[in-house]
């Protein structure tokens, strides 16, 4: 096997970090293994993570491509390896999510020893996925992910939920894996037998337009399947609060990503881009993924389906770059494309970044009181006053408010979508479809503000309301740490966001096979200090400076030298009890009440009353939202399909003279077709 | 633009920020004025909002036993986060004091922010009126954010930059062309959502205390001494940032187009008067139209969102 760094640069390191994460993660497999030493394997997933992440920022600094083969490993096929600037964008962000993720549980014995190496195994098949080179390296690194995924979600003793979630998860991943393989069969064959995506690229452009349709949706379809993106989202809100924390870190912060990948190295990358309607599929994806996504969000009062709801939510958000990457790309509009499509790369590493962040914090949560379930927490930010914080940072960041990273990259999103809309390259419809998801956008940031508002609200402040959530107390060290780690990301990649999207807009450039920038003055960009001239700017760091220093001289002006005097919150005169307060559940009704064509809620109130009177003496309440897609359309058609294999099942009902009558019947048939 | 010295970029935001800063107040006091004399009252004088905050600003504060840092400090956020969007918007001259620091999105955003630490600190005290406040202040601003955008967007596609300064220039430039259909579609729908933003009639009530009606008052319910100043001027700010947003992208005309004495006092006085105008509408919507039951809001904002929309649509399908 031979590891090469494609360029000089001080890049001789680089081969060395990839080797050394791959063998960390074996070797914490390994550990896993052995009970004396099983609690090492998170600190060596933490050293392989970090290695992972060294590579990934190491290749994004030198600009400098690793390569590494080896033929006929396993004797089955040559095993093809090569991270570029793309596979360096989501390698960095496995990075972040992975070490943070394994940091978290340092020091804790795994809940099984398969478990605790399926584990490091899994972040090795993700890093194996992100550089894989050739169909048969990356369909193996790609079912090693997914069943290993599927294995830690369901774990060594699964309830019947979790089986079924699992089930599910498992069922769709290979409808999605069976698209993917026979989109690469087509792509293989029309490029004379050729596995490497290089040979792909180049057989690309004379591929029939047929041909390249089909490639385009099978390929679409089974890696928006991956994404979780709408209608092909319905493992994922089963699949992920159903993990352990740190797992659901990993799955909801680098693996969905996968998908977006896969979306990027095969459309873009491999076969140039697609026709417009491509483009506008996937944009329209994009915005009811990110609408649904967190209307959804906010009906849920279970901490992690709340978070994996916005997984799909912030999936939407990275399509509805995609998206305008490719309408762009397909009318020549380079350079707003690269912008687009750097947006999608940006969001995707906030969203590892802060995704996992809020999965760490819910898992503290849970650690910490042994409860899912929003409307029992409440008053933890006083037992838990680290967590609060990064929780807090965390929400604070995936709501795109500045100056943290998730808002930079939404604002390389409007700036693509208000690029498509004005671009006269661009059909009219078009670009009314890309100023429509302006609108979807706006939405989507704003419900998620609200959302946040939620989830950190009755998680931390007001009052317990239940006895496991006033005896919680501070989550462990290497919890904490990671947490800060991310929450700390989050600020660095927000300030910094200047030097990191025009990294991000290099790498969109060399995926789309652009040369270099014509005309960078009509293209709005995000930089550190203002004024270099563009349409439109965001000067992120001297903005992220001005709002500090005017909250802290607020804050300076503001403080009294005489402390507040302490009374009880005013509840019309009564004494306070923690059941006065807004629960999660009524925090989102006012939105459950506008959206109520959408979510359309059923409510069941039952009322007991004390005999003989009209006092209630207990009220029950029960309140759900239809999940219309997967009522009204999956679930329809899932019945039909039943229908059709019964149908299918009573062809066959095994009496021998029937097959006989069958295979008559086809000769027959096949003798007059060929008439 | 050519380089402008550092010197002046400092004289004009700070002249931004004490204009901003000095009249939010007599703006939310001529509405108050306008909405008495509207409904036959006399009504409290033109200095009232200062007297307000200088009281409370002077008073010894209480604070719930239950809450704690998040209500402390969310106050300073609010008025940080609206103190950094009022010097991002154009007033007296035609482009923004800090010349391409951020776009209208990057003050849209700071809304949010502002809005973000307000909602939560209102659920630190553990009340049901901060959690009714702020859940439906969040819902709010959900629905008249597409519109907020959408409407802004239009502006922004049209002058080719969504930085507020060059869509002021941009239209300054276009003259009385500038008020085509697809400008004024845009115009109403931004004017709706500074209703619902703002918190007047028919969204919300400005001046009601009544618990169960409160919106944005039932977030400031636990607020105290120096935060509910610090609060209370916030939204005075904001409602001034909004009017000169609408002032620029909507009816620039007047503004300074060149950095002379003359035109920047000129400017600065036509700034002051298109938001006077602005709030007179405000108070003349306050003292005749009642506010609307909160479940028929999707549809008035909805409206909003409606008409952004279709001058988008007329400014791209019909060119």
């Amino acid at each position: 096997m031979i590891v090469t760094p494609d360029g000089a640069l001080g890049a001789s390191l680089l081969p060395a970090f990839w080797v050394a994460a791959l063998a960390l993660f074996v070797l914490a497999a390994a550990v896993a293994c052995v009970p004396r030493v099983s609690a090492l394997s998170p600190t060596l997933s933490t050293a392989g993570s970090v290695c992972a992440l060294a590579l990934g920022c190491g290749l994004l600094l030198s600009g400098v491509s690793l390569t590494a083969s080896g033929s006929h490993v396993l004797g089955l096929a040559t095993i093809s390896v090569r991270y570029d600037g793309l596979s360096a964008v989501f390698l960095a962000a496995f990075g972040l999510s992975a070490a943070a993720a394994s940091l978290s549980v340092v020091g804790e014995r795994p809940r099984s020893r398969p478990e605790g190496a399926a584990f490091p195994l899994f972040l090795a098949s993700i890093v194996l996925v992100l550089g894989a080179n050739a169909a048969f390296s990356f369909l193996l690194a790609w079912e090693s992910m997914t069943l290993l995924s599927a294995f830690l979600v369901v774990g060594l003793r699964p309830t019947r939920a979790v089986v079924s979630a699992g089930n599910v998860y498992l069922a769709m991943t290979h409808v999605a894996t069976a698209a993917i393989l026979v989109a690469f069969a087509l792509l293989a064959a029309s490029s004379g037998g050729a596995l490497d995506f290089v040979a792909w690229h180049a057989a690309a452009p004379g591929l029939a337009p047929v041909t390249r349709d089909v490639i385009l949706v099978l390929v679409s379809a089974g890696f928006l399947t991956k994404a979780g993106a709408m209608p092909f989202h319905v493992w994922l809100p089963r699949a992920h609060p159903a993990a352990p924390s740190h797992v659901s870190a990993v799955m909801s912060g680098v693996m969905i990503k996968t998908g977006i990948y896969g979306l990027i190295r095969v459309i873009v990358d491999i076969m140039g881009g697609g026709p417009d309607g491509l483009g506008l599929l996937i944009l329209g994806v994009g915005a009811v993924s990110a609408v649904m996504g967190v209307l959804y969000a906010l009906m849920q009062h279970d901490m992690k389906r709340l978070l994996a709801f916005h997984s799909i939510e912030n999936i939407g958000i990275i399509l509805i770059g995609l998206g305008t990457a490719l309408l762009l790309q397909a009318r020549g509009a380079t350079d707003l494309a690269a912008l687009a499509l750097a947006a999608a790369m940006f969001h995707s590493v906030n969203h590892a970044a802060f995704k996992s962040l809020l999965f760490l914090g819910a898992g503290a949560v849970v650690h910490a009181t042994g409860l899912h379930d929003l409307n029992h927490l409440g008053g933890l930010g006083r037992k838990m006053p680290a967590t609060m914080l990064v929780f807090g940072v965390g929400a604070a960041a995936i709501s795109g408010l500045p100056p943290l990273n998730g808002f930079a990259s939404e604002w390389l999103t409007f700036q693509g979508l208000f690029g498509a809309a004005g671009s006269g390259a661009v059909e009219p419809l078009a670009r009314f479809g890309a100023a429509a998801a302006v609108g979807a956008l706006a939405l989507t940031t704003a419900l998620a503000v609200a959302c946040f508002v939620k989830a950190t609200g009755v998680t931390f402040l007001g009052l317990p309301r239940s006895a496991a959530a006033a005896a919680a107390s501070e989550t462990t060290p290497p919890a904490r740490f990671a947490m800060g780690f991310l929450a700390a990301v989050c600020v660095v990649l927000g300030l910094a966001a200047g030097p990191v999207a025009s990294a991000l807009l290099t790498v969109a450039r060399s995926t789309m096979h652009a040369g270099a920038a014509t005309a960078t003055a009509t293209v709005p960009a995000v930089t550190s200090t203002p004024g270099s001239g563009q349409a439109a700017t965001y000067a992120a760091l001297t903005v992220g400076l001005l709002v500090a220093a005017a909250i802290a001289v607020v804050a300076a002006a503001s403080r009294r030298r005489t402390t507040a005097r302490r009374v009880d919150t005013w509840t019309c005169g009564i004494a306070p009890k923690p059941a006065f307060q807004y629960t999660a559940t009524s925090y989102a009704k006012p939105i459950q009440l506008f959206f109520r064509r959408i979510l359309v809620p059923e409510r069941e109130v039952h009322v007991e009353y004390v005999p003989g009177t009209r006092f209630p003496s207990s009220i029950r309440y029960r309140s759900e939202i239809t999940l219309l897609l997967e009522e009204r359309v999956l679930k329809p058609a899932h019945g039909l399909s039943l229908q059709a294999a019964d149908f299918a099942r009573k062809l066959q009902a095994g009496a021998i003279q029937l097959y006989i009558a069958y295979i008559v019947l086809a000769v027959l048939a096949l003798l007059l077709w060929a008439r | 633009m050519s380089a402008i010295e550092p010197t002046t970029t400092v004289f004009l935001a700070v002249l931004q920020l004490a204009a901003f800063v000095l009249f939010a107040p007599f703006l939310t006091a001529t509405i108050r004025r306008t909405k008495a004399l509207l409904q036959s009252r006399r009504g409290p004088g033109l200095l009232q909002p200062y007297r307000d905050l200088a009281k409370w600003w002077g008073k010894l504060p209480l604070e719930s036993n239950v809450s704690g840092p998040v209500a402390r400090y969310a106050p300073a956020f609010v008025l940080g986060a609206i103190l950094t969007a009022a010097l991002l918007v154009p007033l007296a001259t035609s482009r923004t004091p800090l010349v391409s620091w951020g776009d209208l999105l990057v003050v849209v955003g700071l809304f949010a922010a502002a809005r973000f630490a307000l909602a939560l600190a209102a659920m630190d005290a553990g009340s049901a009126f901060g959690g009714m406040g702020s859940s439906r202040d969040v819902a709010i601003s959900a629905l008249a954010e597409p519109g907020l955008v959408l409407a802004l967007a239009g502006a922004a596609i049209a002058a080719g930059s969504s930085d507020l300064g060059a869509i002021s220039a941009f239209g300054i430039g276009r003259g009385l062309d500038l008020l085509d259909p697809a400008h004024l579609l845009a115009a109403a729908a931004f004017g709706i959502v500074i209703i619902a933003e703002t918190g007047h009639h028919p969204v919300d009530n400005p001046d009601t205390h009544l618990e169960l009606t409160m919106i944005h008052e039932g977030m400031l319910l636990e607020a105290s001494g120096r935060s509910l100043a610090t609060l209370v001027f916030a939204s005075e700010l904001k409602l001034a940032v909004l009017a000169a947003i609408f002032s620029a992208a909507f009816f620039p005309f007047g503004a300074a187009t060149e950095l002379a004495p003359g035109p920047i006092a000129l400017g600065l006085v036509l700034g002051f008067v298109k938001m006077l105008v602005i709030g007179q509408a405000l108070a003349l919507l306050d003292a005749s139209v009642a506010r609307a039951r909160i479940l028929t809001l999707p549809d008035l904002l909805g409206l909003a969102s409606v008409l952004a929309l279709a001058g988008l649509g007329i400014q791209v399908l019909l060119p």
